[in-house]
């Protein structure tokens, strides 16, 4: 007997899963960012896919194993790798070695108008885009996450017991503060406007401080660990991974203090396990630990709408073109999808 | 549909000069056609060149959940997570402790982490033992003291470099601290991968198949502080909301001292077995289906830990008993 599989039901695709392009790469997609109207995504085997409408994706062996972390600069990316390189990459595919640091790993890089760094270990290296040399700067614990402020002028590093941010004086010494909270913090990041500092720790809870005064508070509620969020729409919102909601946050005005977040219900009861926003909107990009990816508006919750349906595996990596005219999306399988996101 | 597949994780101790060195590199030499990753710590004994090895800085954070000796290791959380990022699937994960570590931090990891228990799951302990010098080495040093209680397998190595009748001495000493372990004497740790990874020692279902190997005698010890095991029997059922609260009360009150627990129970009016395991205040239980019909029902309950005289264990399990 042969089996006709036009007589199952096929699932439905969104139209976004129809219109764009899809692939399956069999390897976990461990990151991505925009570059313009391009985006670049790495993966667990070290090759970069660059995304651009129009072309055929370009595939790049970067590294040797897995490409842990990538930050955009300027026109290039930058990786670092679980073979230890820290990698420049231009957008025609030219690799430049920045460093190397053997059997150690590169965990984190970020860059700001032209200045690196990169953690390895304790250690933060911080290349001035004059110099040739990079600073060390020393922590007693391995660093869990690195973030810019949005004038480049403060160093966020995240570790076991809290922040210390690193900061230029006149006569060009880094100076650190700590910001102590006990327990272990990984993602850090700035507010837009560079008046609050957040980090997600081990426990399933969100560190905040306000910087001015340096008051500290939690976000807490989570079922799991919160392994993504981000500031949306400048900062009006924080949107957060960890719950079965997209769990947002007030910063505006006063900022989140006795107010409580908006939460956004997604079908399924699957966990957000990746937050994006979409810039300049009050609307997040949320990706489940079943693959599925929606579109959302914040303050109107029926204003959703699907991406991507399920694939089965943890969405990892989403990102969308500084034109918002695309987006990327992938996950724990090496699923991904290209698509644009208005209808022709 | 969502990936269940769990990787093993073997945790490797051993007091300095043991053979952990020895045994990692057997396994990552030895053509077993199996992809092992390593990791291991900073203060390795000698360097191991290979692109599975990862190096770790041993770092103990403490969790903020209100449980006192809560500490996890921080580094394998994120390397166990890179590691779950690879393009090539892994057949186990091997994790190298310092000589002088205390084990519980990186069993307790895979209680506490959800990310490394999704994706991971502990194997087994395995700790080398050196025939030699092993017996000053507890006298000295209370973490080769600790070592032996968390083991569920010891490799006993360099016997070729003892006398028989010291191997026997060695090895009582073992069993009055750990009752449990499965003791494999080897020489330069020549044991079978088989015996040493992928046993599966920490899934509650082996519990079941493992009966503690007892000395007859002597609870006597010369120093106070000595970790040493008690073991309960009771074929008397027990009542289940008893228990809890007796249990309950002594993990949290007296988890820092008792390093490992294990049990089988029998409660009144539940027709499934209930096993158990723990590592200090940190608990995994589960109902593990009907007892068989050839088997007498009865309760069994194992603690190793340190000062465990001074918990009234015997007459806390004694009242548990159903009227």
């Amino acid at each position: 007997m042969t089996t006709d599989l036009n007589q199952f039901p096929q699932l439905d695709k969104t139209k976004f899963e129809q219109r764009g392009i899809q692939l399956e790469i069999g390897v976990p997609v461990t990151c991505a960012v925009s570059i313009g109207n391009y985006i670049a995504a790495g993966f667990g085997d070290g090759t970069i896919r660059i995304f651009s409408s129009g072309e055929k994706h370009k595939t790049l062996k970067a590294h040797k194993g897995v490409i842990l972390c990538m930050a955009k600069d300027g026109d290039n990316i930058l990786t670092g790798g679980d073979d230890g390189y820290f990698l420049k990459i231009s957008l025609k595919g030219e690799i430049n070695e920045i460093t190397n640091f053997g059997s150690r790993w590169v965990d984190h890089v970020a860059a700001h108008n032209g200045n690196l760094v990169c953690s390895s270990g304790k250690v933060v290296y911080y290349w001035d885009k004059n110099k040739k040399e990079p600073k060390s700067l020393n922590h007693d614990s391995t660093i869990g996450g690195l973030a810019f402020d949005a004038k480049g002028r403060r160093l966020a590093v995240s570790r076991y017991g809290g922040v210390t941010v690193w900061k230029k004086d006149y006569s060009n010494k880094w100076k650190s503060t700590k910001l102590d909270w006990k327990g272990s913090h990984n993602k850090v990041s700035f507010s837009p406007d560079g008046k609050y500092l957040v980090t997600s720790m081990q426990e399933n809870v969100l560190r905040c401080w306000r910087l001015k005064d340096k008051l500290d508070f939690a976000m807490s509620g989570y079922g799991s660990k919160v392994k993504s969020f981000a500031f949306i729409d400048d900062t009006s919102y924080l949107a957060t991974s960890g719950a079965i909601d997209a769990i947002c946050w007030p910063f505006d005005g006063e900022g989140p203090m006795g107010r409580k977040p908006i939460c956004l219900p997604y079908i399924g009861n699957k966990q957000v396990t990746f937050i994006e926003p979409f810039p300049d909107e009050k609307a997040i990009f949320a990706g489940l630990s079943d693959g599925s990816v929606f579109l959302s508006q914040i303050e109107n919750e029926n204003n959703t709408i699907i991406i991507r349906s399920f694939t089965g595996s943890e969405v990892s990596a989403i990102a969308m073109t500084d034109d918002k005219s695309s987006i990327f999306i992938g996950d724990m399988s090496g699923n991904t999808l290209w698509t644009s996101i208005w209808d022709q | 549909m969502e990936n269940k597949h769990q990787v093993p994780v073997t945790v490797l101790t051993g007091f300095l000069g043991a053979g952990k060195t020895t045994l990692l590199n057997r396994i990552l030499t030895e053509q077993h056609g199996q992809k092992y990753a390593v990791i291991v710590n900073e203060f390795g004994e000698q360097g191991i060149d290979n692109d599975l090895v990862v190096d770790a800085d041993e770092e103990v954070f403490e969790m903020n959940n209100g449980c006192i000796c809560c500490t996890v290791r921080g580094d394998l959380i994120r390397i166990l997570s890179g590691l779950m990022k690879r393009a090539d699937k892994l057949d186990a994960i091997i994790v190298e402790t310092t000589g002088l570590a205390d084990p519980a931090p990186v069993a307790q990891t895979f209680f506490v982490d959800q990310d490394v228990a999704n994706k991971t799951k502990l194997d087994a302990i395995v700790t080398v033992a050196d025939a030699v010098h092993l017996s000053s080495q507890i006298e000295d040093h209370h973490e080769a003291e600790e070592q032996i209680a968390f083991g569920d397998v010891i490799l006993l190595n360099k016997i070729d470099l003892v006398k028989d009748e010291n191997i026997d001495v060695v090895t009582k000493r073992i069993r009055k601290i750990n009752p449990f372990a499965k003791i494999i004497k080897t020489t330069k740790c020549g044991a079978p991968l088989k015996e040493i990874l992928n046993l599966d020692a920490f899934s509650l279902k082996r519990i079941l198949e493992v009966e503690p190997d007892f000395l007859e005698s002597d609870h006597d010890h010369e120093h106070d502080d000595d970790v040493t095991s008690l073991s309960f029997v009771s074929d008397k059922p027990l009542d289940m909301e008893k228990f809890q609260n007796w249990f309950g009360k002594l993990l949290q009150t007296k988890g820092q001292d008792i390093m490992r627990t294990k049990g089988i129970l029998d409660f009144k009016g539940e027709n499934d077995r209930y096993v158990f395991q723990g590592v200090h205040m940190l608990m995994d239980a589960s109902p593990m289906g009907k007892w068989p019909d050839d088997k007498e029902r009865s309760s069994r309950l194992v603690f190793i830990g340190r000062n465990l005289e001074t918990m009234n264990l015997k007459e806390g399990f004694e009242a548990c008993k159903s009227e």
